[in-house]
Parts: structure tokens; C-alpha cells; sequence
């Protein structure tokens, strides 16, 4: 019993805060409820066929796809070869807080400076690219380049905090692997592959985890950005159920299908992620 | 007892006692009311933010009612309102858009303001200007009051149109009479990262308020007359959308989609620009040489886009009569002082009392818009409206950014907006 009563507040925030709302958000899914509206009638699966058919939640969910893709690689590897460099040395803890800075910051004070940075007009990233003779571009406005700045802004704003994290799993690496790796001639490329990447497994499921479920829930970046242009060019799922939800017209009851819809898929995809990279680590 | 605690001096007591028979003695009437605070929301966020906050300072000086103000961007705030005014949290005066009117009206958030009650604050459709009084209008009842007109107006940057030859002997920058002409003389201006044209502050390709406009001056619109189908689908829609595009591409005049037109138009390197009234005075403020001309007729008809700020009463979860009667007060008092506003925060009012002021007549910026009133235009009252310029904001941005032809955009768009529920 004593355990139960020790796990009972826990469980209670957990079941009001979490498990009640996320309930209520799939009875809301099967009515057409509007936001301010007292009365609404229940409409079965209505919303979620509507989904079938609206292309710009189609658009929507294959940008989310895409970043989820193009920004992993970068946000696993930037942030763990600057661990790498950072694991030893003298300058380890001061470059650790520079690299850690940027994300102290909100993502509306990211989204801010990053938008500056990169106007067409006034912005000094396309003023020094002129200056190099190069043509300036409108990074955010263009389909092309648009959805890559805000993955560039995303690695940027992240780093540090992955950083942090993978220089912990690498000192929890026993440094006598290395030197027996060194003893039996394994150079640094071959003690990377067969000392460090297995030992960080849990680490870099971890990132990799994290990451995804955020990548799905990517809105802030989008938000301050682009707004989810240029026309639908980087419109993000959660995006869309946003407008949906606090724009268009307060449809609840169609967002929360989308939510709903959004939930399962990142369901699916950690369960796959959690059986592909499960493994035993023992040192 | 201890000594401290019984530290009351003889002189104390007679001098509590002569405050009290003082106190009881006080005629009534000078017996100071407790303070009536109101609750006040508005999404003033720019300059004119800094000026209803003089005015609510004056207000508060003058009636001793205090205001709590909550400034937020105004589509934050239309989704507050609707969430909170249902559950009790709503506040007392809210300052929203015209177009909101229609839906807040149907959602129950606003409270209807009846003929009498109207009447008696001293309020009179006459005093005000025809387009601004209708629009607190929905449906037979009135919801709303204006305050004033936020409206286009074409600015030109002396600097730069000097440069391009496109100044007169006397230093006065042309003003373009046609479609036509205003892409010859921008195409003139428009080189390298000067630009020669743009409608709107940021953001031009999903500037949907200079896309109504244009959509008004081509005699088309979002809604057809019955307010239940979309129009955007007629030629005239398409027209306007087909120029929408040519801005940012073939005619190679305009800012990208994402630009700040505003930072442009102060650096001098914006030509011609079709923006809000709201921003002259921070032009003047960063000292742009600058002159505006009414708002060129660049299709059928003259129509000048305009959104008057309306006062509305959200409706309480319970009555409060003294509150009400204040929120009334603070409407009253800022029409009676809409001059200023007009001076300070660059907006022509909607009641005609301050049109007259030699200060309004004498500033050439707010003579220009308020000889604009013929050919404002409003949204079109349904509850719908707000909602489906959600929908054009990203589409007309992927026709400005050539993502989809004109034509196939405005057959999507009004397949969404049909598809909006009741």
C-alpha cells in the first residue's frame, strides 16, 4: 500500500493534467464543437473523414515528415561532434555555456532574431552575402529554402542542450576502453564505431526520441518564422490544428482530430524507435 | 499587559477622536467613493498603444475611474474573447474590428446596445460617418460603437523617387493615376534591393487586407451578395489575383513575401507603398521624407480599404451596473476627446466632431484620409468573414511567391471557404 500512497500524488496530477484532457480532447474529436459555444452535437467519426479529405492537413503532415527527416541527421550529429571536441580540454566548461546559451532563450526570441537575420531586405545575413558578391536570397519566403532555415535556426537554438547531454553519456564511458582499444591498435575512427557509438546508445535514443517528438510537434519556429509559408510551404501539423482550432472559425471539434491523429502517429513512431535502438548496455 | 502594548498616549486618543467626530461631521457627498477599475482590452500594440495609455491617464485623472488595460495582438486576442467571455472572464470594454462584430454578435460574446441606452449616452448616428456606424451593426442590432478609421493611403518616399526621376520641379514625388502607370514608374524605382511597390506593413504576399482592396476596387469580393458562397472564383477575383502575382514576380517591382515593407520603406528602399494610416507617425518619427496621395484607383473603382476599431461590452457572467456605467463613462469621454487620438495616434475618427479641428484640417497626412471617406469600404457582415481571410492569407502568399497560378488559387480558395462550417 505505502508505495501506491507514495505514487498517489504523482498519479493524481498525472490523471487530472494528462489522462483527463487527453480524453476529453478524443470526446471533442467526435463532435462539432466550437470554441465559446455552449451547445453541439456529437458527429461520430465526421471530423476525422473530413481529414481525408483536407489536402492542406495532407501538405501539412508531409512538411512535418519532411523536417522530421532533415533534421535529425544534423540535430545527432552537430551537437555530438562538438562533444566530442569538447570532452576534453581546458576551455570545456566555458565553451559548454556558450554552446548551452542559445537555448536558455524562448523560441519567440529565437524565432525573432533569426527572422532579422535572414530579411530579405534589411537583414545583415543576405547584406554580407551581397558584400561577398553573392546573390542575396529571400531565405524564409522562398519554397526552396524555407523549411531548411528553419531547420538551420532549430539546430542552432538545440545544440547546446543535446551538447550537454551527450558530454554526459561520454563521461560515463570508462576511459580504460580507449586505452585497451589504443593497446590492441584500434585507432580513434575505429574506437568512435566500436566504443563510443554503442556506449552512447542510450544517449542517442534518447536524442533521438526526443527530437522526433518534438520534430512532430513543431510549431513555435513555424509560428514566429514563416506563419507556415510561404503559401503552405512550411505549415506543420500542429500548426494547422492550431489555426484550426484559434482561427478558423474555433473548430475544436476538428482539431482535436487532428490532435488525435497526431497522437497515434507519434505513438507508432516511438514504439519503433524504442524497439529498433533497444539494447543492452553493459560496461 | 506589557508596557509597549499599552503605549497609547493621552494626546493620541483626543487626536483619534477629534478625526473621527471630524470624519462623522464631513458632509456626504465629499466622502470619497470607492474607486470603480475597470477592465480593458485591446490589441494596440504599436505606437497607438503608447497613446491610449496618455488618454487613459487623462481619463483617469479626470473621472477617478481606474482602467486595467491588457494589450495583446489582436488575433490573440479574439481568441481570448471567445474563451474567455463564456466562462465569466471577459472584460468590461473591448476595442475589436469591425469585422469581428458579425461572429462575436453570433457566438453570444457581445452584449446588443439598445436604441435607448444609446440615446441616453448622447450617442447619435449622425455624428458619425455612415460606413463606421453600420459596422457595429449585425443583423438589426447594434453591438458596437467606433472610434476611429484605420485606413489605406499611398505613401512615396521623396529619396528615393527623386533618385528615379520621378519628381516634379517643384520636388513633389509624381502620384500614379493608373494600374498601369504606378508599374511603369515602380519598374523605374526598382533595382538591385530597392524595391519600386508594395501594399502592406510586413509580410506583403499574405496581406490579405491590400488584397480585399484591390479585390474591392475590381467590384469583387470574398462572399457573393447572398454572404453564403465564395466569389473568388469570378474573373474579376482572378483578375486581381493574376496582378497579386505579377507584384512578386513577373513585374520584379515588389519586396518578397516576407519582407518588412515598413523597415524598407525607412531605409529608402521602397518607392511607393499602399500601407495603413497607422503608420505615418512613427514615418515621422524616424524623420522619412515623405509625402502621401489618396489611394490610387488601380482597377473599376477608387474603393479604399478601411477597418474601424469598434467599443464593445462583452457580456458578464453577472451584471455590474456601476461598471457598466463606467465602460460607458470611458466611451463617452474618448469620443468627446477623439481629437486628440486623431493627433497622436495618426487615426481619422469615426465621429465627425474632430473632423473639423483646425489641428486634423491642418496636418496634410489626416486631411488626405479624411477626404478618403467616400470610398471607404468595410468587410462584408457575415460571421464568416474573419475566418476566411484566414484562409487567404497562405494562398494569395503562394500566388505573390508563383507556388500556384491565379486562377487555380482562387478556385481552391473559395472551395475552402465553402467548406467552412455553419
Amino acid at each position: 500500500m505505502t508505495p501506491y500512497l507514495f505514487l498517489a500524488p504523482g498519479l493524481l496530477l498525472f490523471a487530472a493534467f494528462r489522462l483527463y484532457p487527453l480524453l476529453e480532447g478524443l470526446r471533442l474529436s467526435l463532435t462539432n464543437a466550437r470554441l465559446g459555444r455552449a451547445s453541439y452535437q456529437y458527429v461520430g467519426l465526421a471530423n476525422y473523414a473530413r481529414l481525408a479529405d483536407d489536402t492542406r492537413f495532407h501538405v501539412s503532415l508531409g512538411n512535418t515528415a519532411f523536417y522530421t527527416v532533415a533534421s535529425t541527421l544534423p540535430v545527432l550529429a552537430v551537437p555530438l561532434l562538438l562533444a566530442l571536441a569538447l570532452n576534453r580540454g581546458r576551455l570545456r566548461n566555458v565553451l559548454r555555456s556558450l554552446f548551452f546559451f542559445p537555448f536558455t532563450l524562448s523560441v519567440v526570441t529565437v524565432g525573432l532574431a533569426w527572422l532579422w537575420l535572414l530579411d530579405p531586405v534589411v537583414g545583415p545575413f543576405n547584406y554580407y552575402l551581397r558584400t561577398l558578391g553573392v546573390p542575396a536570397r529571400s531565405w524564409l519566403a522562398d519554397p526552396q529554402t524555407a523549411m531548411w532555415a528553419i531547420i538551420a535556426t532549430t539546430v542552432w537554438w538545440v545544440t547546446g542542450y543535446y551538447l550537454v547531454v551527450y558530454l554526459a553519456g561520454l563521461q560515463d564511458i570508462p576511459r580504460d576502453l580507449y586505452e585497451a582499444a589504443a593497446l590492441d591498435g584500434a585507432g580513434g575512427w575505429r574506437s568512435f564505431w566500436t566504443i563510443t557509438v554503442p556506449l552512447l546508445r542510450p544517449v542517442l535514443l534518447f536524442v533521438v526520441v526526443t527530437h522526433v517528438i518534438g520534430s512532430f510537434q513543431l510549431f513555435g519556429q513555424v509560428f514566429v518564422l514563416t506563419g507556415g509559408g510561404p503559401g503552405d510551404a512550411t505549415r506543420t501539423v500542429v500548426q494547422h490544428l492550431y489555426e484550426t482550432a484559434f482561427q478558423n472559425f474555433f473548430q475544436f471539434g476538428a482539431a482535436s482530430a487532428m490532435a488525435w491523429v497526431l497522437f497515434a502517429i507519434v505513438l507508432v513512431f516511438s514504439v519503433l524507435q524504442f524497439r529498433l535502438l533497444r539494447g543492452h548496455t553493459e560496461f | 499587559m506589557t508596557r509597549a502594548h499599552s503605549a497609547v498616549s493621552r494626546r493620541r486618543f483626543l487626536g483619534g477622536v477629534t478625526a473621527t467626530a471630524a470624519a462623522a461631521a464631513w458632509p456626504r457627498g465629499a466622502v470619497a467613493q470607492p474607486k470603480t477599475t475597470l477592465t480593458y482590452w485591446n490589441g494596440l500594440t504599436g505606437a497607438d498603444g503608447k497613446v491610449m495609455d496618455e488618454l487613459i491617464d487623462r481619463f483617469t485623472r479626470d473621472t477617478g475611474i481606474q482602467i486595467e488595460q491588457q494589450r495583446i495582438p489582436w488575433a490573440e486576442l479574439y481568441a481570448k474573447l471567445q474563451v474567455a467571455v463564456p466562462a465569466g472572464e471577459g472584460p468590461d470594454l473591448a476595442l475589436i474590428h469591425t469585422v469581428e462584430v458579425p461572429h462575436f454578435a453570433s457566438d453570444g460574446v457581445l452584449e446588443a446596445i439598445d436604441d435607448a441606452t444609446l440615446a441616453g449616452k448622447g450617442f447619435r448616428g449622425d455624428d458619425y460617418l455612415p460606413a463606421t456606424w453600420q459596422g457595429g451593426v449585425f443583423q438589426g442590432k447594434r453591438y458596437s460603437l467606433p472610434l476611429d478609421v484605420p485606413q489605406h493611403i499611398l505613401y512615396l518616399n521623396v529619396k528615393v523617387m527623386k533618385e528615379a526621376a520621378l519628381a516634379g520641379p517643384d520636388g513633389k514625388p509624381r502620384v500614379p493615376g493608373s494600374r498601369d502607370e504606378l508599374v511603369t514608374m515602380a519598374k523605374k524605382m526598382a533595382r538591385g534591393d530597392t524595391f519600386g511597390f508594395a501594399i502592406g506593413t510586413s509580410n506583403p504576399g499574405r496581406y490579405t487586407w491590400g488584397f480585399h482592396n484591390l479585390l474591392w476596387q475590381n467590384g469583387a469580393n470574398i462572399y457573393a451578395a447572398d454572404l453564403k458562397h465564395a466569389a473568388l472564383a469570378e474573373p474579376a477575383a482572378v483578375e486581381v489575383a493574376e496582378f497579386w502575382g505579377g507584384l512578386g514576380n513577373a513585374l520584379k517591382i515588389a519586396p518578397p513575401a516576407n519582407a518588412n515593407c515598413r523597415d524598407a520603406f525607412i531605409a529608402g528602399k521602397l518607392g511607393m507603398w499602399i500601407a495603413g494610416s497607422w503608420n505615418f507617425t512613427g514615418l515621422r518619427e524616424a524623420k522619412v521624407d515623405f509625402s502621401v496621395a489618396p489611394l490610387p484607383r488601380l482597377f473599376k473603382q477608387p474603393v479604399v480599404w478601411a477597418m474601424p476599431h469598434q467599443y464593445s461590452f462583452p457580456k458578464p457572467k453577472t451584471a455590474d451596473r456601476t461598471r457598466r456605467e463606467a465602460a460607458w463613462t470611458h466611451v463617452r469621454w474618448m469620443t468627446d476627446h477623439v481629437a486628440e487620438w486623431t493627433l497622436k495616434a495618426g487615426q481619422v475618427s469615426a465621429s465627425r466632431k474632430a473632423h473639423g479641428d483646425p489641428r486634423v484640417t491642418g496636418d496634410p497626412v489626416l486631411k488626405t484620409l479624411l477626404a478618403q471617406g467616400a470610398n471607404w469600404q468595410v468587410g462584408q457582415p457575415t460571421p464568416k468573414w474573419v475566418a476566411a481571410e484566414n484562409l487567404t492569407r497562405p494562398v494569395i502568399e503562394s500566388v505573390y511567391t508563383g507556388q500556384k497560378p491565379a486562377k487555380a488559387a482562387m478556385e481552391d480558395l473559395a472551395r475552402q471557404i465553402n467548406a467552412l462550417p455553419e
